[in-house]
């Protein structure tokens, strides 16, 4: 119980030290990336150089990443601000979001199966 | 910015506006897991709609809703750094199955984002919402952060991804079909990559493979996606 509560803020707090170092980094060095994204590659090499890393981070972070929907929910009620855009752009999101979504699904499988095809045959060869 | 969210989470609005939205959103995770193999079942339509409902009927402007409910909205920038644990996790896997499945990924991750932004250029859509369209098939928190950097609405990304990932998830075993791919595998890896955690949470149902393939499409494209649309933007506009 003590042990999984250190664990947790050990993890929480290693998960924020990189959100605010990446935040700062990308706003004063002028990084391409968001900072949240900074700060996730942050965290990642971490776990690449300290792989004894990732229970405490998986104590913080798992809990939050599988009720993340709910945080979306501020945001998504913001696209009332648009609504006259969404309205005069309705059968272009329509299609860009039904239509493509199916077809780009379709190609995406097609490609992926003759890729792995490719790999089914060549196995034994080069198995790692 | 924290402290801040705290400060708001801990007034009577805050209070009123962070429990509700948790309350909805707990039914909408009972409702989820009942009906689990229906997409639109997804708890975030739930609690959207409901949510929005009581603020609308309440009177209550959308300005003072996201103030009330700020923390929850601070909360996306550490669960995006948090992201990095899922991507960790697959990246020996991704090892393990090599160059094919990475091109497959690169493949659903540059043909889904140019074929919806084409579909809102032929129709002179305004630009910000042609630089949404182009994140919507990564998983949302990213989505929002990439489409911030280069020039889209960050709202606006949040609904396109849930509704690409709801459609996708739904159209997924007719478009297959159509399209006559039979390799589990391959369909897992479309789904991840084009539909995201929606598609992910389909694929599910597909089997243990499917699933993890799907995941993989999903972690892999989205900090790919995440990372290259921001500088290939940085380059276009100096």
């Amino acid at each position: 119980m003590i042990a999984g509560m250190q664990r947790w803020i050990f993890g929480a707090i290693l998960v924020l030290v990189c959100f605010y170092v990446g935040t700062w980094l990308s706003l004063s060095v002028g990084l391409p990336l968001p900072g949240a994204l900074t700060g996730l590659l942050i965290l990642l090499a971490i776990l690449f150089i300290a792989p004894s890393a990732e229970p405490y981070v998986a104590r913080a972070a798992s809990p939050l990443l599988s009720h993340m929907s709910v945080l979306f929910v501020p945001a998504v009620l913001g696209v009332t601000t648009y609504w006259t855009e969404i309205a005069q752009n309705g059968w272009a999101i329509g299609i860009a979001i039904i239509i493509t979504t199916c077809i780009s699904l379709g190609i995406s499988a097609k490609i992926a199966e003759k890729l792995l095809a490719a790999r089914h045959s060549s196995q034994g060869q080069n198995d790692d | 910015m924290m402290i801040e969210a705290i400060s708001h989470a801990l007034s009577l609005s805050g209070l009123i506006w962070l429990g509700s939205t948790l309350l909805f959103y707990w039914v909408g995770l009972r409702i989820n897991r009942k009906y689990y193999r229906y997409p639109i079942s997804h708890p975030l339509i739930f609690t959207a709609v409901s949510v929005g409902t009581i603020v609308f009927l309440s009177n209550t402007s959308i300005e003072i809703y996201q103030q009330s409910a700020s923390f929850l909205h601070w909360l996306l920038g550490p669960v995006t750094v948090a992201l990095a644990l899922p991507i960790y996790r697959q990246w020996q896997r991704l090892h393990h199955y090599g160059l094919p499945l990475l091109l497959s990924i690169m493949a659903g991750g540059v043909v889904a984002p140019i074929f919806a932004w084409a579909a809102l250029w032929c129709f002179d859509s305004p630009i910000s919402m042609q630089l949404t369209m182009l994140a919507k098939s990564i998983t949302t928190p990213l989505a929002m952060e990439a489409s911030a950097q280069i020039g889209g609405i960050p709202a606006l990304a949040a609904v396109f991804v849930i509704t690409t990932g709801v459609v996708g998830a739904i159209a997924a075993t007719s478009v297959f079909r159509l399209f006559d791919v039979t390799d589990t595998q391959a369909q897992g890896v479309a789904l991840g990559t084009v539909a995201h955690a929606v598609g992910t949470a389909k694929s599910l149902q597909m089997g243990d493979e499917v699933a993890a393939m799907a995941t993989l499409g999903l972690c892999v494209n989205g900090i790919f996606t995440a990372i290259i649309l921001p500088i290939i933007f940085s380059f276009l506009s100096p």
